[in-house]
């Protein structure tokens, strides 16, 4: 008999089937009556159907950039940015953007908890009260010497609380720290400033009114100081408000998003940026017929152009270009600060800018009012260095991720075994909360108060507010309310703490005063923060700075067999963004991969290696070693590989674990003399796997299994 | 030769699929009907009552003139009146129930739109629009009851009724989908 | 009724001199729209959401190489392509907003529309992608969340036009030029989008769209885009 179906059977089929499409249909609407649960108690602010919206103040990164954050019934719709907030007015950037992702994140940690064994998840779960006593009774049974705190990405006003804690408590002041800072140069640029001005505050470079850029390694449109505040500067830039449409020369081995931007790039030997800005520095003065200054008496043009790569003649070039620009500026950051000779760089780049009068000159480099709190790598080393030695008995860590972020030669978690007890204030079970044997976890950024002292990005003195936006999901406590209960400090409770330490800002002569607190803690709150009228910077000296003598850096051109590593922070920041679905959904601007991550080796290098595109490379330092998958990136020098910084994690939940892998890894343990974390120098080797493993990438819409539409 | 049956010819497996079928249908018949009576309420809320003593519409659905949704009223709506009033209907003691614990009452909204269209209340009262156009004589019901076959062809209906000279801008997808 | 209201021809200048291809609008539009993600796999097989993404390509040799970069969404074409094909009518030109729509609720999955957009603007829906409590709580009520077997693509965000053109209304005043800002315009760190109503000349965004630099995206095939570009970062047309 034939299998095929007669037309009448098709038909009487395709009825049945028609009819069992009406059911399904049918079924629609039958479910469609749902309950809906007003408020037992509207509040006034509220208007049915209306969205309420909220200025507050983002904790991604340190930059303190100013948040509108529409809310819809009691629930954080989206992130926006502050118009009137001066660090970024109205822009933000996708980690930003991605912050609802955190509050209603799947893997939060819903109440304090209990470990049962450190490194294992779960544990048994315990009230607020327990948890305060249980604080208050480590600070009261331990020394004060033997407790420690260790802080990262949280708002300043925790930092400023827990500063009055350590000192109540007789126990050494906070250390703080966060990737950022050693990826991107920030402690070099405190450094430096402490040494030549004499005020540990970031540099503002006004790139907005530049007319001609040099930039060593500075990522600024992604991470560097204040992302927003210098994308605005680098509209302004291209815009050429006072002349002519800027030019930008960037000096860096890989490009980045920033370097790809400049009109030319040039990609420069790691390690000799201290070269390269010392001897154009020399060649400005030169071009201006003006002695050289004394910092950059030992630099040999020739020296310099041999190390970098670049032709003396082009060094001329430059120089000249530069000297002859109304309003030249250099920037530098990223990999060029982080080495040994990380100070010296930074120097050299002041240099530049000193050399053709720009400081406190439109266009030119301004101090930052705020002071800025240290983010020395060496105090993180030797908090490490105490613990190993048992000194530490109880240690309270918030907002910061050591067991990923800092460089497993470090070995974060052999120095935590020697520690009693340790206290985690995170919100994401990540690995150092794991390893932690109590979890006090405070609300996430959209629940909690606090203020922002603006550090870079900016010559007025900004305080941005952080307010609640909605109420918190789970069972979380504000850290500050933790510490301000059982430490015993003379406050009622957060906002209370807050309101005494913004008192002083109502006579300062800001944007707006009221007569009274509660008045001005309204507009604080209203205005998402407190700032003054106008630029007011202190004036800096560039003396100190050009007749200083610099140790000269060597050159470590790198072996035949072996790479510079660069390594760069992406949309995930200090690595605290990898459990956002959607920041990894949101390509890579370079390489537009999506969901893991990558070395990225230059196509020459690769093909002499035998590696191509989604092979799985293990790259090997003195220091340890990891796995990624190669991608074939053109705009890199041929003896340097790159990685992103964020992913690898081992904890973190679902959408962080086991995706990706760590640079850490590879850094050394090592401070330079000024106390940053010097891994640029590290050397590393390659060698292929065999293995293959295709990653997500947007820019083949074929995708990468051949069969995708 | 007696030619063995195909499967599909099995009159068991025929009066099985039909049960199935009956049953199938009818369920969704149900559905269907369900879907134009008025839910059960967690309070049988007399509208003809309240409609009837002169309280207006936007008393206690008070988003219509200015938002999108005209909303269902919360506790505090009605236990502001009510708390002067009397409690000795078994409705009302329901209702005080809910008021004096400071518990939302679950209302089932009766006239909702799926999730893909996007009605908006406001220009609707602006145009002059009464309550009862859409939403029927609530003045004559308890509890709220739904009007059969509110769909699109029913607003098309009255938009271009209403409106030919902006039926154009008035019957465009995206002034309701999107 | 209220008097007849003038239709807007709602268009959009891209400066690609400014665009650094950071990628703040690609997480904007995600997040104000409503877009799932789809998870590793699915982006891999080109599954991805994004309703407007950024072109990356390469030019030149090292070390004279630049990547260019450009935010490409759905263009709203005045002669779209994907509209005639359409069997269902899903995929409609609106005569007030003079954009191209999606009526997600006509849509039956045939993927024409996407075959044929020369742009490709238009991504499906696979799948049905979760939305698990509490995730869900930060999802837009203005916005359809999609499901299975849908065509999507950037609409201009045409909730907050409705919004802003209902509020106008209401106040009995005409819409003002930069009240309605998209969710990619807001975030752009550079100000590389601007958004308005090409119909009226002294609009910031038709100002913009007569600039010398000015090109739409493969102009020659008639498809009359509402999106303009402006040459520069290395991108000069084409």
């Amino acid at each position: 008999m034939s299998k095929k179906l007669s037309r009448r059977d098709f038909l009487k089929l395709s009825c049945a089937a028609a009819a069992a499409g009406m059911v399904l249909v049918g079924c629609g609407p039958a479910s469609r009556y749902v309950t809906r649960v007003p408020y037992a108690e509207m509040p006034e602010y509220q208007h049915i159907g209306k969205s309420t919206y909220y200025a507050t103040t983002c904790r991604e990164c340190p930059a303190g950039c100013g948040l509108i954050v529409r809310t819809f019934e009691g629930r954080a719709i989206k992130v926006e940015g502050n118009p009137n907030h001066p660090v970024n007015r109205g822009k933000i950037c996708p980690r930003g953007l991605t912050s609802v992702q955190g509050v209603y994140n799947l893997d939060r940690i819903t109440g304090p908890v209990m470990q049962g064994r450190r490194g294992k998840a779960g544990g048994q779960a315990i009230s607020w009260d327990e948890a305060v006593a249980l604080v208050k009774k480590r600070f009261q049974e331990t020394k004060g010497s033997e407790i420690a705190f260790l802080l990262g990405a949280m708002p300043d006003s925790l930092y400023d609380l827990t500063s009055e804690l350590a000192s109540a408590l007789k126990a050494p002041a906070p250390v703080r720290y966060s990737a950022l800072n050693y990826l991107e140069g920030r402690d070099v640029w405190l450094a430096v400033a402490s040494q030549y001005f004499g005020t540990p505050s970031f540099p503002y470079f006004d790139l907005e009114n530049a007319e001609i850029v040099f930039n060593f390694g500075a990522e600024f449109l992604e991470n560097w100081l204040s992302p927003m505040a210098y994308s605005r500067g680098y509209r302004g830039f291209r815009k050429g408000q006072l002349g002519a449409r800027g030019y930008m020369v960037s000096f860096a081995p890989r490009q980045s998003i920033s370097a790809a931007a400049a009109d030319e790039w040039i990609p420069i030997k790691p390690g000799s940026e201290a070269l390269v800005a010392l001897a154009l520095t020399r060649l400005a003065a030169y071009a201006r017929s003006e002695f050289s200054p004394e910092i950059t008496r030992q630099v040999d043009i020739k020296a310099a152009a041999e190390a970098s790569g670049i032709s003396e003649e082009k060094l001329k070039e430059l120089a000249s270009r530069f000297a002859g620009s109304n309003r030249p500026l250099a920037i530098g950051g990223g990999s060029a600060l982080a080495g040994k000779s990380a100070f010296e760089t930074a120097s050299a780049i002041l240099a530049l800018n000193a050399t053709v009068y720009n400081f406190n000159q439109t266009g030119g480099v301004f101090l930052t009012p705020a002071k800025a709190p240290s983010e020395r790598f060496a105090d993180v080393q030797a908090l490490f260095e105490k613990m190993r030695s048992g000194a530490v008995k109880t240690l309270f860590i918030h907002g910061v991720n050591p067991l990923f972020d800092l460089p497993a030669a470090l070995n974060a978690a052999e120095a935590f075994k020697r520690v009693e007890t340790i206290v985690s204030f995170s919100s994401f079970p990540d690995e150092t909360a794991l390893a932690s044997d109590y979890i006090l976890p405070d609300h996430t950024m959209l629940e909690g108060w606090g203020y922002q002292t603006v550090l870079a990005g900016t010559t007025r003195k900004i305080v941005s507010a952080i307010q609640p936006v909605v109420v918190p999901l789970y069972d979380t406590r504000s850290t500050a309310d933790v510490l301000i209960a059982a430490g015993g400090l003379p406050y009622k409770d957060e906002v209370d703490f807050l309101q005494q330490k913004i008192l002083p800002l109502m006579s300062a002569g800001g944007t707006f005063t009221a007569p009274e607190l509660p008045s001005f803690w309204a507009k604080f709150l209203q205005y998402g923060g407190w700032w003054q009228k106008s630029a007011d910077y202190a004036a800096i000296d560039a003396d100190a700075l050009l007749k200083s003598s610099i140790s000269m850096p060597e050159p470590h051109p790198a072996p035949a067999d072996q790479y510079h590593l660069v390594v760069y922070p992406t949309q995930f920041g200090d690595g605290s963004g990898a459990n956002r679905p959607w920041l990894h959904e949101t390509p890579n601007p370079a390489t537009t991969v999506m969901w893991n991550s990558w070395v990225e080796i230059h196509p020459q290098t690769a093909k002499k290696l035998g590696i191509h595109d989604d092979d799985v490379v293990r790259i090997r330092s003195e220091f340890g070693e990891i796995e990624a998958v190669a991608y074939l990136y053109p705009a890199l020098r041929p003896d340097t590989v790159a990685l992103p910084f964020g992913l690898g994690h081992e904890a973190l939940g679902r959408f962080a674990e086991g995706r990706g892998c760590n640079p850490a890894r590879l850094f050394p343990n090592a401070s330079s003399q000024n106390g940053n974390l010097a891994w640029a120098d590290t050397l590393v080797s390659l060698s292929p796997t065999g293995k293959r493993r295709p990653i997500a990438r947007q820019e083949s819409r074929h995708g990468v299994y051949g069969d995708g539409e | 030769m007696q030619r063995k049956k195909p499967w599909w010819q099995n009159a068991g497996l025929r009066i099985g699929i039909a049960l199935v079928m009956l049953v199938l249908l009818g369920g969704a018949a149900t559905g269907v009907v369900i879907t134009q009576k008025a839910p059960q309420q967690p309070i049988e809320f007399p509208h003809n009552f309240h409609v009837g003593t002169g309280i207006p519409c936007a008393y206690c659905h008070s988003g219509a003139e200015t938002g999108p949704v005209a909303g269902l009223p919360s506790i505090e709506t009605c236990w502001g009146c009510h708390q002067q009033l009397r409690t000795n209907t078994p409705r009302l003691a329901k209702l005080a129930e809910y008021g004096s614990t400071n518990t939302p009452i679950p209302w089932v909204p009766v006239f909702i739109q799926p999730d893909f269209v996007h009605f908006n209340h406001r220009p609707h009262v602006a145009a002059g629009l009464e309550c009862k156009t859409c939403h029927g004589d609530t003045a004559g019901q308890t509890v709220a009851e739904p009007i059969p076959g509110q769909n699109m062809g029913w607003c098309l209906d009255c938009h271009y009724k209403m409106a030919p000279e902006n039926f154009t801008r008035l019957s465009d997808c995206a002034t309701c989908h999107y | 009724m209220s008097e007849k209201v003038e239709a807007k021809k709602w268009g959009m200048v891209v400066d690609l001199d400014l665009c650094t291809g950071c990628q703040a609008c690609v997480t904007a539009c995600a997040m104000e729209n409503n877009i799932p993600y789809t998870g590793e796999d699915e982006t891999a097989y080109g599954r991805g959401l994004h309703w407007i993404r950024i072109q990356r390509y390469w030019k030149g040799e090292y070390p004279e190489v630049s990547p260019t970069h450009q935010p490409v969404m759905c263009q709203q074409c005045g002669h779209a392509p994907c509209e005639p094909v359409c069997p269902v009518y899903a995929s409609v030109h609106s005569e007030e907003e003079q954009i191209n729509v999606q009526v997600y609720n006509r849509c039956v999955g045939t993927r024409y529309c996407a075959n044929n957009c020369p742009y490709i603007s238009r991504t499906f829906n696979w799948f049905d992608y979760p939305h698990p409590v509490p995730e869900s709580y930060s999802l837009n009520p203005d916005v359809t969340v999609r499901r299975r077997g849908v065509m999507e693509k950037c609409t201009f965000c045409v909730q907050r036009i409705r919004h802003a053109v209902d509020t106008a209304q209401a106040e009995g005043r005409e819409i003002e030029d930069g009240e309605v800002m998209t969710a990619c315009q807001q975030a752009c760190p550079t100000g590389a989008i601007i958004f308005g109503d090409l119909s009226k000349k002294e609009s910031a965004v038709s100002q913009a769209a007569r600039s010398q630099r000015s090109f739409r995206l493969l102009e020659e095939l008639g498809t009359e885009p509402k999106v303009v570009y402006l040459k520069g970062g290395g991108n000069y047309g084409g």
